[in-house]
């Protein structure tokens, strides 16, 4: 499939990971590990409370914030009333299935495009590099919600409103990606390049062949940039989608605040399963693109 | 440091590079240009469009059409000293936020790439704020940071005494902080993780046939070698907290008494709410100028070799 | 610099105040269509922050195909916070769409001077004496018609009969000659929450102008602003600082909470753990379903001052880049005037306060006024919403305005001194204002 010679991928360094360590001793090692728990579970504690609140009645959330018991994570009533009224009742399910379909063709399109660019960035020298390099950087600094308003206008008289493509768009130019993949590449020795080009090899066949085949992390990175940037989008889909049909869950999930109440449960249950989403793309991104160093243990 | 050694390091046999020169230009070109045109129409051409717009005056709405001002919405800004304070605390909550973001989440990176039981679990576990929807975040901290909230509970029965909060203008800027880093530190920590996994372990090998301790095996081994994911996540950190507003608007509306009105919360307000587009662009200006500024100290800090700028 | 202002939002109102948008913008003049006889076929897009499915809003759009089967509603649901910013993007896109939206009532005044509703007048003012004029005028500005209003609403006091038990305390009267007083409701309200209750009293929306404006207002307070077009800011009076001081010492003595925020009070009382809430009528179904026990009395008044009720709602108004205004104008008057008082009153499942006359009839027939208190429930909203209800504030810059006001009230609920609250925001919304001096 590739003229790359086996060698180089496998010796590739940059790209394997390897597990260190400071002492040996069982001592140190049960002391991170400590620390390790505690301060996973510093992170996940607020985060269980949502998934025990959106499985509870609201007013069993509520009710059971103050003064501490053991209520608070321990519901008095288990009720899945909040996910099958999101579910079956709100049209939170479609907008779901829109949200999941336009942040797949984001992250593939996406990364096709940064990849391309980074590549360009990290190994070839031609004049005014550095202004494109600095032109990228720049662009992912502006705020989007700042020109989504005119922007938004220019992709209704371009036709674009009310169409998947008008949501797909904003996400595929991601100076953040090229930015990300850059630094990576660039820490990819020249020499692989150099032996790849000896043996005849094309640049696109460099670029997919050997370049992308090592940088797993990187692109698993990457992909979670833009699929992020996507999952979470609300001003966007807002001004540019005016048929419900194809409206985004973000912008469902906030009609359970309305204006004189809030729906605390099924606004848990809608946070649950907009945390699920990314949670299972990146293991079938992790499948796709390779290791993710988010899970990677130590075989 | 032949790992870190780029293509442009080192030249190729003079008859090849001629010819590779050509093909490079060609490839460059094509896979340069979708990128380009995204980004150029997507994002250059509508940021020169809020410049231009920041020069104009229009009343509130998008309807009636706009006429040339000048710098007539500039001076106007800085002549409102809540707006001046408002870039005070913005630069402020920024010099603090993102170092500490930063120095945790490497922190955090270190300690979870060492050999200890169930790491990859730790590693999802911080992870796991990071998918979760802004907004969700954001309302269960809200009703978590509550007076008589379950963070407070918890302070009682610790013994201590319940915490304004939000509800002070002494704390709600820290609070905000809070949930930020909360959200943040486990995203930035997945890109220093792969930055660590990335550094060869002949090098550890190598200072610990020097003998050398923890603390300087990780400040000249680990710190430099992970200087290019470090400048990656720095800048893109600072870029996120400068435009950071999804909590105040959320959980402050800028309050109490303006301590958490930052200038993108400032900024959306002034052109989502107020409607007048103009003076918000300008604002959106002065914030991507004074962010370009600190993103450009960082380059400078932590400039790459071989990288003439 | 402040002379080109000036002159800019001078053309501006002059441009919007002689017929609709047409002079400075390249919005289709007003008055070029009336309301037909027999029904176009047409497609009308509607903007709402109400859902099809959880507001049942269904039920109404349905009723509405019936009665006109050749105008297709394609409804769309905006979350309540994101409304007022998409209306203004989406008119500006200048597609027409949407053709109608539901529109803020105090906002009204600020839609027409920016261009970005139809002028009503012509089609819609015979039906001005069918509504409550507080709700008529709300869609009044400059003297036209901009938006017709679909509902209205009012305050009461409810109460925990269980939680006053408890306290000792004795039942507020329902009756509207015997309110009682704010000073009296503080110190029930203690006593209340000193007896177990865990919160002694709540408003339905804490810290926001529409149901605190009333406050300086029985004290004989402007309700914020005054002059010319109501853009200068007047919340500085001795009714203002007494309303707002009473206001701080509802959190400080503890007799409210500090954090709850206004989406969480309904749950409060509905779970009995609030032994008084000022709420709207549209609690009332929700109590039903409850396992409280409850009863209702008019809203307090200040000792000395006079009844004042907060009231408004929400109103319905066209784009005027609509391609559909004849059908977007049956849709407009179906909702508001047709069917004995408007097909959302009638149809909507949920019971709404109707801002017409007949209406209202169609609104106290619904079950949830069927109980003694429901019946009480029903004289106390009749007499507030002819009687004592004050309109939020009239202007181009409410928006600012109300931002500003509702952020002056969680300072002030937060512990800030009200003088120096009210000095602060009056600068601010000085500058705020300032592009429209």
């Amino acid at each position: 499939m590739t003229t790359v010679q086996p060698d180089v991928a496998v010796a590739a360094p940059a790209a394997g990971g390897s597990r260190r360590q400071v002492g040996s001793r069982p001592m140190v090692t049960a002391v991170l590990t400590a620390v390790a728990v505690l301060v996973a579970v510093a992170f996940i504690l607020p985060a269980l409370w949502i998934l025990v609140g959106s499985f509870r009645p609201t007013e069993d959330i509520l009710s059971s914030m103050s003064p501490l018991t053991w209520q608070l994570f321990v519901p008095t009533e288990v009720t899945l009333d909040n996910y099958s009224r999101l579910l079956l009742d709100s049209g939170f399910s479609r907008a779901l299935l829109n949200s999941a379909f336009v942040c797949i063709a984001s992250v593939l399109i996406g990364l096709l495009v940064s990849a391309m660019a980074a590549y360009t960035l990290a190994v070839y020298r031609f004049p005014g590099r550095n202004i494109v390099f600095a032109l990228v950087v720049i662009s992912f600094m502006v705020p989007f919600e700042a020109i989504a308003i005119p922007l938004s206008q220019q992709f209704i008289t371009w036709g674009l409103g009310n169409t998947l493509i008008g949501l797909i768009l904003p996400g595929i130019g991601n100076g953040l990606a090229v930015f990300n993949l850059r630094q990576y590449f660039l820490g990819i020795p020249a020499s692989y390049r150099e032996a790849a080009m000896l043996d005849g090899a094309s640049e696109p066949r460099i670029l997919f062949g050997l370049y992308l085949r090592i940088s797993g992390p990187a692109l698993t990175n990457s992909a979670v940039l833009i699929f992020l940037g996507q999952w979470t989008a609300y001003l966007w889909p807002l001004l540019v989608i005016s048929n419900t049909r194809l409206q985004l869950a973000p912008v469902a999930l906030a009609s359970t605040f309305g204006e004189r109440s809030a729906d605390y449960g099924q606004n848990f249950a809608g946070t649950v399963l907009l945390a699920l989403v990314p949670a299972i793309s990146m293991l079938v991104l992790q499948r796709f693109f390779g290791r993710l160093s988010l899970t990677s243990g130590e075989k | 440091m032949s790992v870190a050694r780029t293509t442009a390091d080192r030249p190729a046999p003079l008859r090849r590079r001629r010819a590779g020169r050509r093909q490079e230009l060609f490839w460059g070109a094509v896979f340069l240009a979708p990128v380009l045109v995204s980004l150029v129409v997507l994002r250059i051409v509508p940021a020169v469009g809020a410049i231009t717009s920041s020069l104009y005056k229009a009343f509130p709405g998008g309807i009636i059409p706009a006429t040339y001002a000048g710098l007539a919405n500039y001076r106007s800004l800085f002549a409102d000293p809540g707006f001046n304070a408002t870039i005070v605390r913005t630069i402020v909550f920024n010099l603090i936020i993102n170092p500490a973001q930063i120095l945790v989440a490497l922190l955090v990176a270190v300690l979870l790439v060492q050999r200890i039981p169930l790491v990859g679990l730790w590693r999802t576990l911080m992870f796991v704020p990071v998918t979760i929807p802004i907004v969700g975040s954001c309302i269960a901290w809200g009703a978590a940071l509550n007076p008589e909230g379950p963070v407070n509970a918890i302070i009682s029965a610790l013994g201590g005494d319940p915490q304004p909060f939000f509800t002070s203008p002494g704390q709600a800027l820290a609070s905000i902080m809070v949930i930020a880093s909360w959200i943040g530190i486990g995203y930035w920590m997945l890109f220093l993780v792969s930055g660590l996994q990335a550094i060869p372990e002949e090098l550890y090998d190598a200072a610990k046939i020097d003998r050398a301790g923890p603390v300087r095996t990780f400040l000249s081994i680990t710190i430099p070698m992970l200087r290019r994911p470090l400048l990656f996540v720095l800048v893109a950190d600072t870029v996120a907290n400068f435009v950071l507003f999804v909590p105040v608007q959320l959980l402050t509306g800028g309050g109490p008494q303006s301590s958490t009105t930052l200038l993108m919360f400032e900024a959306y307000r002034t052109s989502f709410a107020y409607g007048s587009r103009n003076l918000g662009a300008a604002q959106v200006v002065l914030l991507t100028a004074i962010m370009l500024f600190f993103v450009l100290l960082q380059f400078r800090l932590l400039r790459e070799e071989g990288e003439s700028s | 610099m402040l002379g080109a202002v000036a002159a800019l939002g001078t053309t501006a109102l002059l441009a919007t105040a002689c017929g609709g948008s047409d002079a400075s913008s390249s919005a289709p003049s007003a008055g070029g269509w009336t309301v037909p006889v027999s029904d176009p076929t047409a497609t009308i897009n509607v903007l709402s922050h109400l859902s099809l499915k959880n507001d049942k809003m269904q039920d109404v759009i349905d009723a509405f195909q019936k009665a006109h089967p050749t105008i297709k509603v394609n409804f769309e649901t905006i979350p309540f916070d994101s409304l007022a910013s998409t209306i203004d993007a989406r008119v500006a896109n200048k597609d027409g769409s949407p053709d109608v939206y539901w529109a803020d009532q105090p906002r009204i005044s600020a839609l027409a001077a920016r261009g970005e509703a139809e002028d009503l007048t012509s089609a819609f003012s015979q039906y001005k004496d069918t509504f409550a004029p507080t709700a008529y005028d709300a869609g009044v500005y400059q003297d036209k018609l901009w938006a017709l209003p679909i509902a209205n609403s009012t305050q009461l006091l409810y109460y925990n009969k269980d939680l006053l038990k408890k306290a000792g305390l004795p039942e507020p009267s329902a009756s509207v000659d015997q309110r009682m007083t704010w000073e009296q409701l503080t110190t029930d309200a203690k006593k209340a929450k000193d007896a177990g209750a865990q919160y002694g009293f709540l408003f339905g929306q804490f810290d926001r102008y529409y149901q605190l404006e009333p406050l300086p207002v029985q004290l004989g307070g402007s309700p914020g602003a005054s002059g010319d077009g109501n853009l200068t800011p007047d919340f500085s009076s001795d009714a203002w600082v007494k309303a707002l001081t009473w206001y701080g010492s509802l959190f400080a003595d503890g007799v409210a909470p500090k954090g709850v925020t206004s989406e969480q009070t309904d749950p409060a009382f509905l779970g009995g753990r609030a032994a008084y809430m000022v709420e709207g009528p549209w609690l009332l179904p929700q109590l039903k379903e409850s396992k409280v026990d409850w009863g209702v009395a008019p809203q307090p008044v200040f000792e000395g001052g006079k009844p004042a009720t907060p009231t408004g709602s929400w109103s319905l108004a066209m784009n005027p880049f609509s391609k559909q205004k004849e059908a977007a104008a049956i849709f407009i008057k179906w909702m508001a005037v047709d069917d004995g008082g408007g097909g959302y009153i009638k149809y909507l499942p949920a019971p709404e306060l109707a801002a017409s006359t007949e209406g209202k009839q169609v609104y106290f027939a619904k079950d949830v006024f069927s109980s003694p208190q429901g019946k009480d429930a029903a004289t106390i909203i009749d007499f507030e919403t002819s009687s004592t209800a004050v309109n939020r504030i009239s202007t181009i810059g409410y928006i600012e305005f109300e931002t500003i006001m509702n952020q002056m009230f969680a300072d002030v609920r937060n512990g800030a001194d009200p003088k120096s609250a009210i000095d602060a925001s009056t600068a601010q919304l000085k500058t705020a204002w300032q592009k429209y001096q």
